[in-house]
């Protein structure tokens, strides 16, 4: 990474930063960004049985940026559209209301939630990431005959942590002019960023399983979940499915099947190289969401 | 080449017939190999099928006598209870009664083996680990347990998010508005009334012009009559044209009369097909069935003598009951082992809200077989533990023969239907006359007194 060439932070700097992380997250009232409303109520829209598509339309069409971006995803080749989707009813139509209602709450929040001036090549891919782990949980519930519903969000939202990380360092009180070291930061995510997520989650208030998920999507930690969705054990998969494909794992395709979390959801080596030819349409979604 | 581990049994498959088949084989002294493909044993039993139903189903049913009992003591419910907190509980069902599977295998000495088998050749099974390794392991006798999974129909696009199969429906996250359900089975009617219950609105379609139409009809008018108390209806004599997703907020099910229903979700519960795809039968000379089933004689044995197939994967009735029976028995006679009186009567089972279960005869069987049959009949609404308990619905329908002297079947509808009907099951093995349901005394108050007050409907009819 660039930013760790330009400014190599001494241990002690390193340390200072942690402590200010950690004394941020053990207090009772962290300073986290609000829920922007537009994608407070697509969320509140996207869990409520009794929503309908004609609400999220409204909704979205009170946010002239968002409705836009979202005619360029279901415009885009990877979702391949018959005829050119001219209108928001036609984009949900086309995409889902639940798949728009993903993709919609994420481009609210990528938009206006986190200061992440900087690092906006960094953070980038921490959405590109986060966006292919919901599309492979999509595909890892669908195979194992589990409902898909909340796979999508769970996937999107698991790393949510990180930057919050980065609104936190923010407002670290002696921030240099230049940022930290991404080495630094990444340190910091690894030690903070469920802790983060999970404060931020509380906050605001996202759906029980994606909760779930946040707090134990990792490979020691997804035993602990509970909710039938299976919503972390998928996510622990798709994370790393994600991280392969987009080249920033350490795991290369084979050894993917030495994970524990691939035995816990008994997938054998066809049913990961069923996955894994997905690549390259998780890759074009990812690219038509974040070109 | 590594020479395979040799096994006095192997069993494949650790659903209920397998499980019982490797325990009947370890009971008899043998070296039993137990492959099962997942990681838990139990097999769809367990996590799919059984298990999870009949404890959602018992969730739906507290929850709707809390709600009852509201008005009684005064308390209110949260008005957003979800479904993933009845899905909680059952979870943790689940695991408990898997863990209970897996320690009594531990316990009688069964080597498990995590892995999809495959037959290398009749008396050679190759297991494939999930990490891509494989070992060989042997036997002398082979029991093929595989079970089922549900069918997808061709025109069906099942995606497990608005069209769901009978596993996928387990992890729903929201009490849909509204749900079709397709078949008029067993899976298809249990998942109706228990989702009615919970105040889905609920419809049913399928072929056949009433539900569950292997069973006596008095119990199926009382089922519909339930089922559309809370909301449901059953669409019968239909079929099923093509169903598909808007894309939007809806499920368009087109018949091929024309007309189209429309819901939030569709349950697909078409049947079950057979678990065969990596056993690799052909090695063995066995020939699946042209409805994918491993064909068997009387005592489960395969045209290849030592394989033996049991439970799902040789068809109806497809029973976790009775499918336990075909594996211990299956085993009993392979090692030439007496296995008992074969059952003769073996009661059926439904959850449906409200419980069906039938043992004997029905009354269209025996006037075929005596040409004639005298029938009593009893309402829990009649009965004073039915009072008591608010049943308003609920039957107990007794067969006997034309001179209303011998039992001959008994079919129950109503809550606790699949207890109460073992009295009427003991009864039947006995050879009892009517008139013992008469002369005996039953708890009091009990359902069990309708064994006495249909036993007197009968009674009656005789001194005409």
């Amino acid at each position: 990474m660039a930013h760790s060439t330009i400014t190599p932070l001494a241990q002690e700097e390193r340390e200072t930063l942690r402590s200010f992380i950690a004394d941020q997250l053990g207090r009772g009232n962290l300073d986290l960004p609000l829920l922007p409303v537009v994608a407070n109520r697509v969320l509140l829209l996207s869990s409520d049985p009794d929503a309908d598509a004609s609400q999220l339309s409204s909704l979205i069409q009170q946010d002239q940026a968002l409705a836009g971006q979202i005619l360029r995803i279901a415009n885009s080749p990877a979702y391949a559209p018959r005829t050119p989707i001219v209108s928001l009813q036609q984009a949900i139509t086309w995409l889902g209301l639940t798949m728009l209602a993903g993709l919609a709450f994420s481009v609210s929040v990528q938009s206006g939630v986190f200061h992440t001036t900087g690092y906006e090549k960094e953070v980038r891919n921490l959405w590109r990431h986060a966006l292919a782990t919901g599309l492979f949980g999509k595909e890892i519930a669908r195979r194992i005959r589990h409902n898909v519903e909340n796979a999508f969000l769970c996937g999107l939202l698991h790393t949510i942590g990180k930057p919050a990380i980065l609104h936190l360092l923010s407002q670290t009180p002696d921030k240099s002019a230049e940022p930290f070291s991404w080495i630094t930061v990444e340190s910091l995510f690894e030690e903070f960023h469920v802790m983060a997520g999970s404060k931020l989650a509380a906050v605001w208030q996202l759906p029980d399983p994606v909760q779930e998920t946040i707090r134990y999507y990792q490979d020691d930690q997804y035993h602990q979940a509970i909710s039938p969705t299976k919503g972390a054990m998928i996510t622990c998969l798709a994370h790393h499915l994600a991280s392969v494909i987009l080249g920033d794992s350490t795991h290369d395709e084979n050894s993917l099947l030495t994970l524990p979390v691939v035995q816990d959801l008994n997938f054998y080596p066809e049913d990961m190289t069923a996955l894994l030819e997905l690549r390259e349409t998780v890759k074009a979604s990812v690219e038509c969401f974040l070109p | 080449m590594t020479s395979p581990t040799p096994f006095d049994l192997i069993v494949i498959g650790s659903g209920p017939a397998g499980q019982k088949a490797a325990i009947q084989g370890a009971k008899a002294g043998k070296r039993v190999a137990l492959i099962e493909q997942t990681r838990e044993v139990g097999g769809a039993c367990v996590y799919q099928g059984t298990i999870p139903s009949k404890t959602l189903r018992e969730s739906a049913l507290q929850m709707v006598r809390f709600l009852q009992a509201t008005e009684v003591f005064e308390f209110r419910m949260r008005d957003d209870v979800k479904i993933t907190n009845l899905m909680t509980r059952l979870d943790r069902v689940v695991r408990a009664h898997g863990k209970f599977m897996k320690d009594q295998l531990t316990r009688n000495g069964i080597d498990c083996f995590h892995g999809r088998a495959g037959f290398v050749s009749d008396q050679e099974v190759r297991i494939q680990k999930i990490d891509g390794t494989s070992a060989l392991v042997t036997a002398p006798i082979i029991i093929v347990a595989t079970g089922s999974r549900p069918r997808v129909p061709d025109n069906i696009p099942i995606d497990h998010e608005h069209i769901l199969d009978s596993d996928s429906i387990l992890s729903l996250v929201y009490l849909p508005k509204s749900l079709t359900v397709l078949g008029g089975g067993v899976i298809a009617s249990e998942y109706a009334s228990i989702f009615a219950l919970l105040g889905v609105q609920v419809t049913m379609v399928d072929t056949a012009d009433r539900p569950l139409k292997f069973l006596d009809q008095e119990l199926t008018d009382e089922f519909c009559e339930a089922f559309e108390k809370t909301g449901g209806h059953y669409r019968g004599g239909q079929k099923i044209d093509t169903v598909q997703w808007d894309g939007c907020s809806k499920v368009t099910t087109v018949l091929e009369s024309g007309e189209t229903l429309e819901s939030e979700k569709v349950l697909v519960a078409l049947g079950r097909v057979s678990n065969l795809e990596h056993l690799n039968l052909k090695a063995t000379g066995i020939h699946p069935t042209t409805r994918g089933l491993i064909p068997v004689n009387n005592h489960c044995q395969t045209t290849v003598p030592h394989i033996y197939a049991v439970g799902d994967v040789i068809g109806p009735p497809s029973l976790a009951s009775c499918s336990m029976e075909q594996g211990r028995r299956a085993v009993c006679h392979a090692l030439g082992l007496n296995s008992g009186v074969a059952p003769e009567h073996i009661p059926m089972g439904i959850y449906t809200i409200p419980e069906m279960s039938s043992v004997g005869l029905s009354e269209q069987e025996a006037t075929a077989k005596y040409g004639g049959a005298t029938v009593g009949r009893a309402r829990f609404h009649e009965i004073a533990r039915g009072q008591i308990s608010g049943m308003t619905n609920g039957l107990l329908k007794m067969v006997a023969d034309p001179k209303g002297e011998q039992l001959l079947g008994i079919h129950i509808v109503g809550e606790g239907a699949t207890e109460l009907i073992h009295i009427g099951q003991m009864g039947l093995l006995h050879n009892m006359l009517i008139d013992r349901f008469i002369d005996n005394i039953f708890n009091f108050p009990t359902l069990a007194e309708a064994y006495r007050v249909a036993a007197l409907d009968i009674a009656k009819q005789r001194q005409h």
